[in-house]
């Protein structure tokens, strides 16, 4: 089967309308014509996940994320980079085909990044408020308890948090990727995300968390950081797309978390 | 959280020329606001109205009895800023939780925004943001401040005040050193093998696109930034290292890569303010990660 009419199935077993404005889904790298012998699914295509992917007989990538380092993709801004070059010249060589999905896998119902991210978090869904709230009540515990049970289930080296580590939390509010909700939501003791710029923003969680504490008010933050967030719902992604691609094998695979930290 | 530990901030207290600030001996009372117009007239480049560098709390009309700088000023940092007399605070990031920078929140009668507009009101707080005139500034002087805070003044590159030529090292040893002299606690987070030689650095601090690390990178070893996007400049040197280059990229957060400018900000201020005491108070690092 080609890559056009894996991309045709997607759309159609969607269940939302697609939406041709989107710059972010499309083909990043070769075209539809394509022969496709597997897919890899993966939350960023970087040149090590092409690689793998390659090696395990998988010539089309379904990523969440960009591929040349710039959300819109331009080649304009990173072709005179060699890496841009060597990267495109080994899809190039292995007939890679890169499809990307993100704005059309955060409007499907369920959002599979929430779904996987919950469940790689342990945040079982008989504690989420209603389906889709992304806000679970879980068992009082501490914020440092917390941060190290998550730290554990995700392995994150990386791990960034913000407020005291004493404080008593139950109320989790979980983003994805770039989409740190609001920590000042008065219903939610911590938000759990993946990135978010750190000052100059819509609200600048770092500071505002910094500043409820010295208040008094009872606030933390964990940053997992943006590969780890929306890495677990790309195997939701692979096994979704199984149910309507039975031709070629379909699989996740990781990119992994890019940072080390130091002791 | 303290920022500074009860020894550090007594030193601090106990190095200020004068414990509970005020005007220097003889010297005319100064207004926050004539304190602005000696900073528009030194910054050294042309004022934009069209910019983050405004009052964001406080009245400019208010009799300064010392000035703090900071990276940001936190509830924290304005609490010492009290104690050690100042009235004047000088920040380089927002006060109030984003770009917006106003003590309500648009949606929600919110308890931080109101308690710290509150805590800065009653103690007759000023405060003053210096962020895009500040980075403009030439000799930069960001660059500088992070040189002196890693000892690196004298392998800066006279051309460039961002490039470093280091005697080499490993990568890990030179995290362990960024991370000590900026006084990192959970926030530093590093791309690249721990295990390389580099001796070519070069600095990025605050925030920055692709387009920064896209220059700088071809020509050094390591980047030393504040914060970038992910998938923007951590990805593109995950790819550079995964295809063979030696590289590396060590992130150690925007507040904690700008801190140390604000440091030379407060020598800065010294040079044409001398009716008050200033004194620089860092903000520390936000966060900090389970063992």
């Amino acid at each position: 089967m080609t890559a056009g009419e894996v991309v045709e199935r997607i759309k159609r077993n969607l269940g939302v309308p697609w939406r041709d404005t989107t710059y972010r889904d499309t083909f990043k790298y070769g075209g539809p014509d394509t022969e496709v012998t597997g897919i890899a699914t993966t939350v960023f295509c970087s040149f090590e996940v092409v690689q793998r992917a390659s090696a395990a007989g998988c010539n089309m990538i379904i990523p969440h994320e960009d591929i040349y380092w710039n959300d819109r993709d331009e080649v304009a801004i990173v072709g005179d980079d060699p890496l841009y070059t060597s990267k495109a010249e080994f899809m190039r060589k292995n007939n890679i085909v890169v499809f990307r999905i993100h704005d059309h896998m955060h409007s499907q119902r369920p959002d599979f990044t929430y779904v996987g991210s919950a469940r790689e978090l342990g945040l079982d869904p008989k504690y989420e408020t209603a389906p889709s709230s992304h806000r679970f009540i879980v068992p009082e515990t501490t914020l440092g308890a917390l941060a190290a049970e998550v730290r554990t289930r995700t392995g994150a080296r990386a791990l960034r948090i913000v407020g005291d580590p004493k404080a008593t939390v139950s109320r989790i509010q979980l983003g994805v990727g770039y989409a740190t909700p609001a920590v000042n939501h008065p219903d939610v003791d911590v938000v759990i995300s993946g990135e978010q710029q750190e000052t100059d923003g819509m609200l600048d969680s770092p500071e505002y968390v910094l500043d409820a504490v010295a208040l008094g008010i009872t606030k933390g933050w964990i940053m997992l950081g943006h590969a780890i967030s929306e890495e677990a719902g790309m195997l939701d992604m692979a096994q979704w797309i199984t149910r309507f691609v039975s031709e070629v094998p379909v699989r996740l695979v990781k990119a992994g978390e890019p940072f080390w930290a130091p002791k | 959280m303290a920022v500074l530990s009860r020894r550090e901030f007594a030193a601090l207290v106990a190095a200020a020329p004068f414990a509970s600030a005020g005007r220097m001996p003889g010297a005319a009372p100064i207004t926050a606001e004539e304190i602005v117009e000696r900073i528009k007239k030194n910054i050294g480049v042309a004022w934009k109205s069209d910019s983050v560098d405004t009052v964001k709390a406080g009245n400019l009309s208010t009799i300064a009895r010392g000035i703090v700088t900071t990276s940001m000023a936190t509830m924290v940092v304005l609490q010492q800023a009290l104690k050690v007399g100042a009235n004047l605070v000088i920040t380089g990031q927002p006060t109030f939780y984003g770009k917006t920078d106003l003590p309500t929140s648009s949606t929600t009668q919110d308890p931080v925004f109101a308690g710290k507009n509150e805590f800065i009101t009653r103690n007759n707080l000023v405060v003053f943001r210096l962020s895009d005139h500040w980075r403009q500034r030439r000799p930069d002087p960001l660059a500088r401040g992070i040189a002196t805070a890693l000892g690196w003044a004298k392998y800066q590159s006279a051309g460039d005040p961002l490039r470093f030529e280091l005697p080499g090292l490993s990568l890990d040893t030179l995290v362990g050193h960024v991370k000590n002299g900026l006084r990192s606690r959970g926030g530093i987070r590093v791309v690249g093998d721990p295990r390389i030689r580099v001796q070519r650095v070069g600095l990025l601090p605050g925030t920055t696109s692709i387009q920064a690390a896209l220059k700088m990178l071809p020509s050094v070893d390591v980047i030393v930034a504040g914060e970038v996007r992910e998938w923007e400049s951590v990805e593109y040197v995950r790819d550079k290292v995964f295809s063979g280059e030696k590289k590396g990229l060590i992130l150690t957060g925007r507040v904690v890569s700008e801190e140390p400018g604000m440091d030379v900000c407060a020598e800065w201020l010294k040079t044409f303010v001398s009716e008050v005491p200033i004194w620089h108070i860092s903000a520390g690092d936000p966060y900090w990660r389970p063992l």
